[in-house]
């Protein structure tokens, strides 16, 4: 018996109704635009009749939508197949560090092909295979000496841009405590890019002495652990979703740093990032203490948040976000003001977050 | 030989062995996982090292996910992961074969 691997190309209505139908078949359910659009590519593995028996997706570094029926089949050997396409081809385009998300019950099959799970819930488990892994990257955050006698905090933000709002979370914390890591959320799909956000933040914070700037990677509300964060998504994906991303932090991230409280700002407007909140109340502690601090409000009496800051580049109206930004920012704003309306023209959303 | 990227050879399929070399500074560390660790864990990362020693890298990485692989699998797995990962496809290296 001689399976053979072959392409789908999902944008063909017959072949995504066949693919489709087939993971249905198997209890897969999530077949949201937003989720589907993502995928860079859909293998599948035919068995002699030329019938679909397995198939698995790769959106970026994360494998999707995998899913095999074992009937008439070696327990395991389908899967393996798929997985080892998968993985081959990605290895291919020169991405080797590779996660996966699924229901907690694949676990197992996925640890025996070599991946290492990150993080499980009742129903969903993160694992990651591949170079650099999570040791890597904690490897190579900076540390003071004496560390472990320390204590510790961590915040993480996109900061989308950096704001007053940010800055006053960042000093609450910088007061509180001996060394404060801020770990900026690592995804490209906001409008400031990773890079200039990571340095506004950098900027924005360079008087703080006790406070390290950090790449948040992938562990950290990124493409991997959090898509809820980037796609529009249903209550109850944001809830699974963050559980791991929580517990990724409390598990993994925390106790390698010793950083014993995490820092956020309270989360009035934003739907998705009030459940974020909520699930991380419930996911850290004892282990990691959470700290919420009440939101900085502008002079006017409103919140101050990156949305806001967002909307007056749109409007052209900078003089508005004075007061809102720190001067770094607000220099930056000014310099790029025309790339960042020009971005937001070609269609990038500024409305989420 | 220097390891100048990382690099992959092998599939996760029955019989095969995949290995995945990158950048080291440590020595040769292997990281295994094998359903059959306990019984021929030691002799799989010895082909590895064996192998890898012979091509003159002193340095790496080794992620092996194996599946049951004969020894003169994990050698050629190894070989190819290498000369990959130093660049060198072009030159085969006849001699450790």
């Amino acid at each position: 018996m001689e399976n053979q691997i072959v392409d789908l190309h999902l944008s063909d209505r017959a072949t995504r109704q066949k693919w489709q139908q087939f993971l249905e078949s198997l209890g897969i359910h999530n077949f949201s635009d937003a989720e589907v659009d993502k995928i860079d590519f859909t293998l599948g593995l035919l068995d002699e009749q030329g019938q679909l028996v397995g198939t698995g997706s790769a959106a970026g570094n994360v494998l999707k939508y995998i899913g095999v029926c074992n009937k008439e089949a070696v327990p395991g050997a389908r899967f393996n197949a798929i997985v080892s396409a998968l993985t081959n081809r990605l290895f291919q385009e020169h991405r080797f560090h590779l996660f996966v998300f699924t229901k907690a019950k694949y676990s197992a099959s996925f640890q025996h092909l070599g991946f290492k799970e990150l993080a499980h819930s009742d129903v969903a488990a993160f694992l990651e295979t591949g170079d650099p892994n999570v040791d890597d990257y904690l490897a190579a955050v900076p540390r003071v000496a004496g560390q472990e006698a320390k204590k510790v905090a961590g915040i993480v933000m996109n900061a989308n841009p950096f704001t007053n709002g940010h800055r006053y979370l960042v000093e609450q914390a910088a007061k509180e405590n001996d060394l404060v890591y801020v770990f900026v959320v690592n995804t490209d799909l906001s409008l400031f890019k990773t890079s200039e956000r990571f340095e506004l933040v950098k900027a924005g914070t360079a008087d703080l002495k006790n406070v390290i700037v950090v790449d948040g990677g992938d562990y950290m509300v990124s493409y991997a652990t959090f898509p809820a964060y980037f796609l529009e998504s249903a209550d109850q994906t944001i809830r699974y979703q963050t559980t791991l991303d929580a517990r990724v932090f409390r598990d993994t991230i925390a106790p390698a740093l010793n950083i014993k409280t995490r820092y956020v700002g309270s989360e009035p407007l934003s739907r998705t990032t009030g459940i974020y909140n909520q699930v991380l109340q419930q996911e850290l502690p004892p282990k990691v203490a959470l700290k919420i601090i009440e939101r900085k409000t502008a002079t006017n009496g409103n919140y101050i948040t990156a949305t806001e800051v967002r909307k007056c580049i749109k409007d052209d109206n900078l003089d508005a976000i004075m007061g809102l930004v720190p001067a770094t920012t607000q220099k930056f704003v000014e310099d790029h003001v025309a790339i960042l309306q020009e971005r937001i023209k070609e269609g990038m959303n500024i409305n989420g977050n | 030989m220097e390891i100048k990227e990382t690099a992959v050879a092998g599939t996760l399929e029955s019989s095969d062995i995949q290995i995945m070399l990158s950048k080291g500074t440590d020595g040769i560390a292997i990281d295994l996982e094998s359903d059959v660790a306990k019984q021929f864990g030691n002799q799989i990362k010895k082909v590895i090292t064996e192998t890898l020693t012979a091509m003159g890298i002193q340095n790496a990485k080794v992620k092996a996910v194996d599946k049951g692989a004969l020894d003169c699998v994990i050698k050629a797995r190894t070989i190819a992961a290498a000369q990959r990962a130093a660049k060198t496809t072009d030159e085969p290296a006849w001699e450790v074969l």
